[in-house]
């Protein structure tokens, strides 16, 4: 297991610093850069050059990346003060440290992801190994169809209509927005409640479903049929003995949400007003702000590099047949 | 508890013993599972439901020859059909349910007025067949690496991770945006339009690049509890080749998931596609798409309803009809699922 | 086992759904009037569009007339989508940014509107809107007695020459250059590299502070506007003592009724009052509400459905830059109530296609295209009749000068074009000419732009290929001298009330460079010669050079077919009082709003 998680590590560093290069790379090679987008209309060739002094933007390419990558370890100078590490350099935009402009979001994303998981795996796990467990029957054939039903509709339009239900028409509840845990654990509950349970409508089918079909498998095979000719009841057959085996899609499927939904759940925080970390990758890239951009994608493939290794070695945990190589 | 083998009632009732006897033929696992799946009735009617979804995709032209319209045409603005004014002072459809007429039998589109039943009929076309050949490629890809990663194992199964971990964490959206001029300005005559196919293209390899992960992570976690099992073993023991025991052992124990994961990718990648064509790498106006019709018909689900109805429906009963067949064809294939 | 019933049970899960939504959709809609009257809007336009005048120390002295009604205390909440990317008042040329500095910032000038579609420049820092001498070559200021900035110092002249001069330095980079320019020619960095922070100043013979209320200004040809460029945010003041360059855009010093008290760029900022603004030197400002809390993120589609809601804190809040979303508007309207909480005008942008004169060199083709294009089809993608007008010629109804019936096109007749004369000028036009490359904004606008332009140039015969252009970049683009594309859409609007800051960047042919906006590359020598003349005439006698320019312009040149004039329509929360549209801003006017409970 050590060793596991030593090689591991080890591969996520390298591809961390490949993602950083292929980021940076892609934003070269992209039309135009932030000096250009900057200078707007009525743009002269020596104030470009000014904006691009500014910036650092007229440096070579590789001593850019090189003053990035270098700066997330060491820390870095800039004319409007020092950065420490973790730097991950200075907006063009903003003139923000891209660090703590990720801090301030971060809680907002967390809260949207702990909330989603928590009810992708109580209601959407829950759901469908009762579907299954009540397989054939009315409870089965409702959860399945209204799970199928609402996971094809979008966010971009379940929201604003929960929005006009809760918010606008009746005022029982305040704008969507993010309230510090630490400053009243109530709003911030009822703050980001809207749009996790949106988010959790559409995307929990996918979990009801492969709950219940890694069930249904799972209850075919000789182990469980054993346990039932052995005479254990079809309850604990089912809820301590069959589901460990259908975990692990589920696992899988739930690592890749988490580390797509740290990584930002854009539609989402468009649609609810959100200042979460997809905004920023989305201002990132429409301002074609290179060190917010690297920034955000640097943070985002942390996690889903973390998450990764954490799965692999949840399969473990869960099945003890898997090996870890 | 879980029914012996069923005889076949065809067979039972063809008993004639006039004739010769019937010949007893073995039925293979593939003619089984068709016959299983010929016995659930709503697994047919999912597969007619889907299949007419294809039919009327491709018989586009042909229907709205039938409805007279077209998906171009800008009957809201355009000076020749001024005489029959379809949209109000707004910019929204005039009369009921979003314009529904004689002339215009799903109405109009806001603002344009084009008509709602060609842009739909088109729509799909557009949209239907290539989440299909993306979804097609997608699976396929993610199966094989999914597989190949799992079984091996050792250090297969550590480079091919590195690299599912690497395209996971790659920046998508900026690869689209940069992706697509570069490689316009390569191909393209600067005084020549972007034809289309060219963008189907570009979308094609683009989403399939960066959307085999899924499938391949998953694939891959499914694997690697199977290939401890008995039954691997023991085909090992009896001398199988690997890549015999991946197709005829492992692949056939892997196929629920998949399938899961199938039908759900199908829509979405249908909503991917729209999503890409508001950025403007996609399908750009004026080729109609089906899911840029729905994001768009999001902006007016208060003003004008019927606008999201048309194309909403048809999505929510493909979706449905879709996942629906997916669960038949699964349990039609898996003999263990006890019907 | 056969699971019938469950498709029954679906499918009524199916029907509730759609049904609920097809209910709303059930009812006829009969069309009728939106309420929008275009020839009352130009009429109300026609009164922003007078001159502006200069204005005397009467007008000029504190404190502002009362708002009727005005009470203080209370937040106005801001609603705005993207962040401000400066708050340094050097770097700041946007609107966005601009109107937060209405609150923040005083400048030597500011304007002021009586409501009644008067505009004056008045001194806001200094006692009158300057006195010129020497032909217009030369101008002074006095500053104010007891002017201070948020830390209780008093403004002097060393800190307006101080403002002057850090524009000079490399980090100021997004702000107006006009006065640079007038100062020291196109190269003015040269002039002042580090920005006076090293000792070295401006010489006198051309920024002069003989005493500490006394800055004069000498020019080298004369400057009539100069009152209305220094009223811009850009030329605010910046104290001296307290400049930190490059930090100063995250806090700068106050010298408005409000200051910084927290900013959270691109999330939240938040301004209080400011203790030392006194209410008796200022002529314009109020200080009415306690603080503004500025949110950003904030979708424009969000902001309009909160804002007509109405609900808890929407009721306190006004919309910074964005409007009533084009979707809404009929909501809006077609409730009473919340029509009442709009205000609306002209803004100064003509939108209008502009051509290539490199490549597009058959004037037939020029016409053909001018005829044929469908405003009305643009105009709805704005939002209809509230979000912009069917544009005649190339002047905003904001401009003085503007000419409401000056139609050679017959665009007023045709909104919706004139295919047959368009068709009938391209007769004898060779099929090579008529293939026409056209450049659009790879938005979701810009492609239903791209769609109307296409729809209309087809009809007549044209052979349009259309190139989408990055839409971030997409200035950058067209703005390169050897760009490859035949048509563009661009826009434009006036700095302040005067043509010199419309028919000078686009059509002077001595500024056709590479990102310049003479997005037409028009060089033209009558052109030029006119501009040049107009520029050193008093108003009157320039409002006339002016007309002539235009009228040739767009008659025998045409450079750009005029598409629509843009409109504002913004609203704003049922506890928000003095609203009324700023001319000048475009915006609602934020130095009247207070919050009545």
């Amino acid at each position: 297991m050590f060793q596991f998680i030593i090689r591991r590590t080890v591969g996520a560093l390298v591809t961390l610093i490949l993602i950083g290069a292929a980021t940076f790379f892609l934003f070269v090679a992209a039309p135009s850069d932030y000096a250009s987008l900057a200078c707007g209309k009525d743009c002269s060739p020596a104030r470009l050059e000014d904006i691009r002094q500014a910036l650092g933007l007229n440096l070579p390419i590789h001593q850019q990346f090189w003053d990035f990558m270098s700066g997330i370890v060491m820390g870095r100078d800039f004319p409007t003060g020092h950065c420490s590490a973790p730097c991950l350099g200075q907006s063009f935009y903003s003139g923000d440290m891209v660090w703590s402009t990720i801090m301030d979001r971060f809680p907002t994303t967390l809260t949207l992801t702990a909330g989603g998981a928590v009810v992708f795996v109580i209601v959407g796990v829950g759901a469908g190994m009762i579907a299954a467990y009540k397989r054939g029957t009315m409870v089965d054939k409702v959860a399945t169809g209204v799970s199928m039903v609402l996971s094809s509709f979008q966010i971009y339009v379940l929201g604003p209509i929960v929005l006009l239900i809760f918010v606008y028409s009746t005022g029982w509840m305040d704008n969507p927005a993010y309230h510090p845990i630490t400053e009243n654990p109530w709003k911030w509950f009822t703050g980001l409640l809207l749009p996790v349970l949106v988010m959790a409508t559409i995307f929990t089918a996918q979990y009801t479903r492969m709950a219940r079909s890694s069930m249904i498998e799972q209850l075919a095979e000789e182990h469980v049929r054993t346990a039932r000719a052995k005479g254990m009841s079809n309850k604990y057959v089912f809820f301590r003995y069959a589901w460990r085996g259908s975990m692990i899609p589920i696992v899988t499927v739930l690592g890749i949400d988490i580390s797509a939904m740290l990584g930002g759940a854009v539609v989402t925080e468009l649609t609810f007003s959100l200042q979460g970390i997809g905004r920023l990758a989305v201002d990132g890239a429409v301002h074609k702000d290179l060190p917010l951009t690297m920034g955000v994608m640097l943070f985002g493939a942390f996690f889903i590099l973390i998450v990764n290794i954490l799965t692999d070695i949840a399969y473990a945990y869960i099945d003890p047949r898997v090996r870890l190589s | 508890m879980t029914s012996p083998v069923a005889l076949d009632p065809e067979l039972e009732s063809n008993a004639e013993p006039v004739k010769a006897e019937p010949k007893l033929e073995g039925r293979s696992p593939g003619q089984l599972m068709w016959q299983r799946f010929k016995r659930d009735r709503t697994g047919v009617l999912c597969a007619v439901v889907v299949i007419l979804y294809f039919v009327i995709a491709l018989a586009a032209p042909l229907l709205t020859k039938l409805s007279g319209t077209d998906p171009y045409t800008l009957y809201g603005q355009d000076p020749t059909y001024a005489d029959k004014p379809v949209l109000d002072q707004f910019g929204l459809p005039l009369g009921y349910f979003g314009g529904v007429s004689g002339d215009h039998w799903f109405g109009v589109e806001p603002q344009y007025g084009r008509d709602l039943f060609a842009m739909l009929m088109y729509g799909m076309r557009t949209s239907l067949f290539m989440a299909l050949g993306v979804t097609v490629l997608l699976m396929a890809t993610g199966v094989i690496i999914g597989l190949i990663g799992g079984y091996f194992g050792g250090r297969t199964d550590y480079w091919i991770g590195r690299v599912t971990d690497f395209f996971l964490s790659f920046p998508q959206q900026l690869f689209f945006i940069a992706f697509m001029p570069v490689v316009t300005a390569f191909f393209v005559d600067p005084r020549e339009a972007t034809p289309t196919y060219f963008r189907a293209l570009a979308m094609l390899i683009v989403l399939w690049l960066l959307g085999w992960m899924g499938m391949a992570r998953l694939v891959r976690s499914t694997v690697l509890s199977l290939r401890e099992r008995e039954f691997v073993e023991a085909a090992k023991v009896s001398g199988a080749s690997p890549w015999r025991i991946v197709r005829k052992e492992i692949l056939p124990n892997v196929v629920t998931p998949i399938l899961v994961q199938f039908t759900f990718s199908l829509p979405s990648t249908i909503l991917t596609i729209a999503f890409l064509s508001f950025a403007g790498v996609g399908f750009v106006e004026p080729t109609p798409d089906w899911g840029r019709l729905f994001a768009a018909a999001a902006d007016y689900t208060e003003q004008d309803p019927a606008f999201l109805f048309f194309p909403g429906l048809a999505l929510v009963i493909f979706v449905l009809a879709f996942n629906l067949l997916g669960d038949s064809v699964r349990d039609a294939f898996d003999p263990k699922s006890g019907r | 086992m056969k699971p019938i019933s469950s498709r029954r049970a679906r499918a009524i899960v199916v029907a509730l759904a759609a049904g609920s939504l097809a209910l709303t959709a059930c009812s006829k809609n009969e069309g009728g009037d939106s309420g929008a009257d275009s020839k009352k809007d130009q009429k109300e336009a026609s009164v922003q569009s007078k001159a502006v005048t200069y204005a005397d120390a009467a007008g000029s002295t504190g404190p502002a007339e009362a708002v009727p009604g005005a009470k203080t205390g209370g937040t106005i909440n801001v609603y705005q989508e993207a962040g401000l990317s400066h708050l340094d008042p050097g770097q700041i040329y946007v609107s966005d940014a601009g109107q937060v500095a209405n609150l923040l910032f005083r400048r030597l000038t500011q304007f002021k509107e009586d409501g009644k579609g008067g505009v004056s420049v008045v001194g806001d820092l200094a006692t009158d809107s300057g006195k010129s001498s020497d032909g217009g070559k030369t101008w002074t200021f006095t500053l104010k007695d007891g002017v201070k900035d948020q830390n209780g110092n008093a403004i002097t002249s060393a800190d307006i020459r101080h403002t002057v001069e850090r524009q000079y330095a490399k980090f100021i980079f997004d702000g107006p250059t006009y006065l640079q320019t007038w100062l020291s020619g196109a190269d003015y960095r040269k002039a002042l590299p580090n920005g006076g922070f090293d000792g070295k100043h401006l010489p006198d013979s051309v920024l002069a502070t003989p005493d500490a209320k006394t800055v004069v200004f000498h020019f080298d040809t004369a400057r009539p506007d100069l009152p209305q460029t220094l009223a811009m945010a850009g030329y605010a003041v910046v104290p001296e003592k307290t400049d930190t360059k490059e930090k100063y855009d995250k806090a700068p010093v106050a010298t408005g009724p409000y200051k910084i008290a927290s900013n959270k760029v691109g999330k939240e900022l938040v301004l209080t009052k400011n203790t030392n603004w006194d209410p008796k030197t200022d002529s314009v400002r109020h200080q009415y509400a306690d603080s503004f809390d500025l949110q950003f993120g904030i979708t424009e589609s969000t902001q309009t459905k909160r804002l007509i809601a109405d609900q808890g804190a929407d009721k306190n809040a006004i919309q910074l830059t964005g409007g009533v979303e084009s979707t809404q508007i009929q909501d809006v309207i077609g409730n009473a109530a919340v029509s009442k909480r709009t205000v609306k005008g002209y803004q100064p942008y003509v939108m209008q296609l502009t051509f290539n004169l490199d490549r597009v060199k058959d004037i037939k083709v020029r016409q053909a295209i001018t005829y044929a294009v469908n405003s009305k089809s643009l105009i709805a993608g704005e939002g209809g009749a509230y979000g912009g007008d069917v544009a005649p010629n190339y002047f905003a109804p904001t401009l003085p000068g503007y000419e409401a019936t000056y139609d050679p096109y017959g665009r007023l007749k045709t909104p919706q074009g004139n295919i047959a004369k368009a068709k009938e000028i391209l007769k004898d036009v060779p099929a090579a000419e008529k293939k026409v490359v056209f450049a659009y904004s790879n938005s979701e606008a810009g492609q239903k732009r791209k769609v109307a332009i296409e729809d209309a140039l087809t009809k007549v015969g044209f052979n349009v290929v259309s190139k989408e252009v990055d839409s971030a970049s997409y200035y950058e683009q067209i703005g390169k001298l050897n760009n490859p594309y035949d048509l563009y859409i661009t826009g434009w609007g006036q700095d302040w009330p005067s043509a010199g800051t419309v028919i000078t960047p686009i059509y002077d042919g001595t500024q056709v460079a590479d990102g310049s906006s003479n997005y037409s590359h028009v060089k033209d020598p009558k052109v030029d010669a006119l501009i040049k003349k107009a520029l050193s005439e008093d108003p009157t006698a320039a409002a006339a050079t002016w007309k002539e320019a235009q009228h040739y312009l767009l008659e025998k040149v045409i450079p750009a077919a005029p598409l629509w004039y843009t409109k504002q329509f913004q609203l704003s929360g049922s506890n928000i009082g003095g609203a009324r549209y700023g001319s000048v801003s475009s915006l609602i006017d934020i130095n009247r709003l207070f919050v009545k409970s």
